[in-house]
């Protein structure tokens, strides 16, 4: 640590010392080395976990990177190269629209019900309390044990077709399907839950007493919708959304089980080609993760310029 | 804008509760008249305005504004504008939008709307605010701001709910003033829950007060003081001496000895506690000649306790026990013999028992 370091840490009054005492102040400031040494020990404690984490998650992308230029090849010498990015050119672009789309519609839909029931949820009332019972029960699901009931509750020999006894060649095909509803489903469905409840948490604390200065104020029931509460949930939507879209997005099994066979959204791509005997698949499923990963980094990033320009979080 | 108000035998009883949070409250308030309900924790006062503000329904009982039962109308339509004793003011929106809130909800274009809420801000000496987050203001610039925002609102009548007692001395003192400003400029109906009689005496022209749920007395703040209905309105009001006695013929006799009511008054006949305040006590030297209208009764002072610029005197007057207030000053010592007078305006007879 530098002197400027430890003048910048020493008491007010030290400050209109001039340079040549800086030796004196040095030794009267022993707050200052204090609040210093007490740093270090913080990150020394942190430091094995960042270090993990950093590891699992820089080393990874770095590795996906690396591999996917053409650096790390399973066999051959290593050149740089975009190769693995253009090798399915099509089939990438394809997926990126796939999973953007997936995403944005699982993303949009689920902060809307959640929105929803998170108000429903704050009034109170015993619908309030049976739409919170319900969300909580739907978080400890696994994603893939609700996309198995999807596909058997709404495929074309599920259960619901039968229950309304239609057959199943005039049912839709939302299993499998060209509009892949069944995946934006049961997303919906899981997502859904979460905003509700992140959502109402915040609610919960805070809308009740502006909710009643508002209509004191003569707003509607609508008008307090749209003038108080919606503006007091909009920052918790707005990470709930960050998080729903990079995980709709980045996840494999969803899509795998309820998708159709082509074309693939990235993640079952990705997985395809990492799983394909062809030894140079390897690098081009590096290359998918890659460029999921520096999308939803671009969503994250965006994401969190919304948030810093609603007023709340300023 | 301004609405007259009555209340009409309003009960409430809450879910589970045994006793009720309001017994049968019956007062009226007149257009442009500052009513204040007075009444320690717990005895009713905010159930009073939200009872009237429409947040909870009473579980029987009537509520008029202007003569017409606003019973079923929803808070947003009954015309009322509340300030809490948090400010509440929206996060999400500049102090001007805040101040504009009403007008925006009910559909005026938003440049009418800011330009309305300015003169609002300017009468809480807050010009020059409105651009500002409300994360940027004092406890007291948003308490202005909150009755800038609920005055904007034109309400038929404003309901404070101790707005000022979360405010250090000195900034109360300046939100009084600003109160006693607005009601002259103004004129609104006014309902102001306090649990502070000083500020009851300073900003109401007339005062409820209540205890247990039950209206103990609805008058002025000096007929509070000087003509207390019940022994429990005398102590709420902090009246602190009490001497048991009885009538007759229009006289009271008790350790003090004989005092007659006041002229024009008369109390009832039988068993009576006189009860008098300490601030209208003085007392004088021995030898001092007594005025007209004063009962002046011999005592001994019997302790004496600091209170910064005034001390707190207990007189001993036999086996009854008088209080009186003197400059701190003043050379009156433990075991000094002294002559107190009392005027006899100033003395009321209530019933023995505390109801």
């Amino acid at each position: 640590m530098g002197h400027a370091d430890r003048r910048g840490l020493a008491p007010a009054g030290a400050r209109a010392v001039g340079p040549s005492t800086i030796v004196a102040i040095d030794s009267l400031t022993p707050g200052a080395r204090a609040a210093g040494s007490r740093r270090w020990v913080s990150v020394a404690l942190v430091a094995p976990a960042v270090a993990i984490a950093g590891f699992v998650v820089l080393g990874g992308i770095g590795m996906s990177l690396v591999q996917s230029l053409g650096l790390l090849p399973l066999v051959g010498v290593p050149s740089l190269s975009l190769d693995a990015y253009l090798a399915n050119g099509d089939e990438l672009l394809t997926g990126l629209g796939l999973s953007l789309g997936i995403a944005t519609a699982s993303t949009v839909l689920s902060c809307v019900i959640g929105l929803t029931a998170a108000v429903v949820i704050t009034q109170g009332r015993i619908t309030g309390r049976l739409v919170a019972a319900l969300s909580a029960l739907t978080i400890p699901v696994p994603h893939l044990i609700g996309a198995a009931a999807v596909g058997l509750l709404i495929s074309d020999a599920g259960v619901l077709p039968r229950m309304l006894g239609i057959d199943g060649t005039d049912w839709p095909d939302l299993v499998g399907g060209p509009w892949w509803v069944a995946v934006v489903l049961e997303y919906t469905w899981k997502e859904s839950a979460f905003v509700a409840l992140v959502v109402a948490g915040v609610l919960a604390s805070r809308v009740a007493r502006y909710d009643e200065t508002a209509a004191l104020l003569g707003a509607s029931r609508a008008r307090r919708l749209r003038h108080v509460v919606i503006p007091l949930a909009t920052p918790a939507v707005i990470v709930s959304a960050i998080i729903i879209f990079v995980y709709t997005f980045g996840s494999y099994e969803v899509a795998w089980l309820l998708g159709r066979p082509y074309p693939e959204p990235l993640p079952v791509l990705a997985f395809r080609l990492f799983d394909a005997i062809s030894l140079t698949s390897r690098p081009e499923a590096a290359a998918v993760a890659v460029i999921t990963t520096a999308v939803s980094l671009v969503v994250v990033a965006l994401g969190m310029a919304l948030l810093r320009r609603t007023p709340l979080w300023r | 804008m301004s609405a007259s108000l009555a209340l009409d035998s309003l009960t409430k009883v809450f879910d589970g509760a045994v006793a009720p949070a309001l017994d049968g409250v019956s007062l009226s308030v007149d257009a442009g008249e500052c009513l204040a309900i007075l009444g320690p924790s717990g005895s009713g006062k905010s159930s009073v305005l939200r009872a009237i503000a429409g947040l909870d329904a009473p579980t029987s009982g009537r509520i008029l504004v202007d003569g017409a039962d606003v019973a079923g109308v929803a808070p947003e339509r009954r015309g009322m504008a509340m300030v809490f004793q948090r400010p509440l003011l929206f996060p999400h929106l500049s102090v001007l939008d805040n101040v504009a809130f009403a007008a925006t909800v009910a559909g005026q274009p938003k440049r009418e709307a800011r330009a309305d809420a300015r003169q609002f801000l300017e009468l809480v000496q807050l010009e020059g605010f409105g651009e500002r987050p409300v994360t940027a203001l004092s406890g007291g610039q948003e308490q202005r701001v909150a009755i800038a925002r609920a005055l904007a609102a034109r309400p038929r009548v404003l309901l404070l709910d101790e707005p000022f007692s979360a405010l250090d001395p000195e900034l109360r003192t300046d939100m009084h003033a600003l109160l006693r400003q607005i009601c002259q400029q103004l004129n609104p109906t006014i309902v102001m829950v306090t649990h502070d009689r000083d500020e009851a005496a300073v900003v109401a022209d007339r005062v409820a007060l209540l205890s247990a749920g039950r209206l103990l007395q609805h008058d002025t703040v000096e007929r509070l003081y000087t003509r207390p209905v019940a022994l429990a309105v005398a102590r709420l009001m902090g009246g602190r001496i009490e001497l048991p006695g009885e009538v007759g013929n229009g006289v009271h006799r008790s350790a003090l000895g004989a005092i007659a009511a006041p002229d024009g008054e008369s109390w009832p006949e039988g068993p009576g506690m006189l009860v008098v305040r300490h601030e209208a006590v003085h007392v004088a030297p021995l030898e001092s000649a007594v005025p007209d209208g004063m009962v002046a009764v011999e005592v001994v002072v019997a302790d004496r306790r600091a209170r910064g610029p005034r001390a707190e005197i207990s007189l001993a007057c036999g086996e009854a026990m008088l209080e009186a207030e003197v400059p701190a000053s003043r050379p009156l010592v433990v075991g000094q013999r002294a002559i107190t007078h009392i005027p006899r305006s100033a003395c009321t007879v209530v019933p023995l028992d505390e109801r």
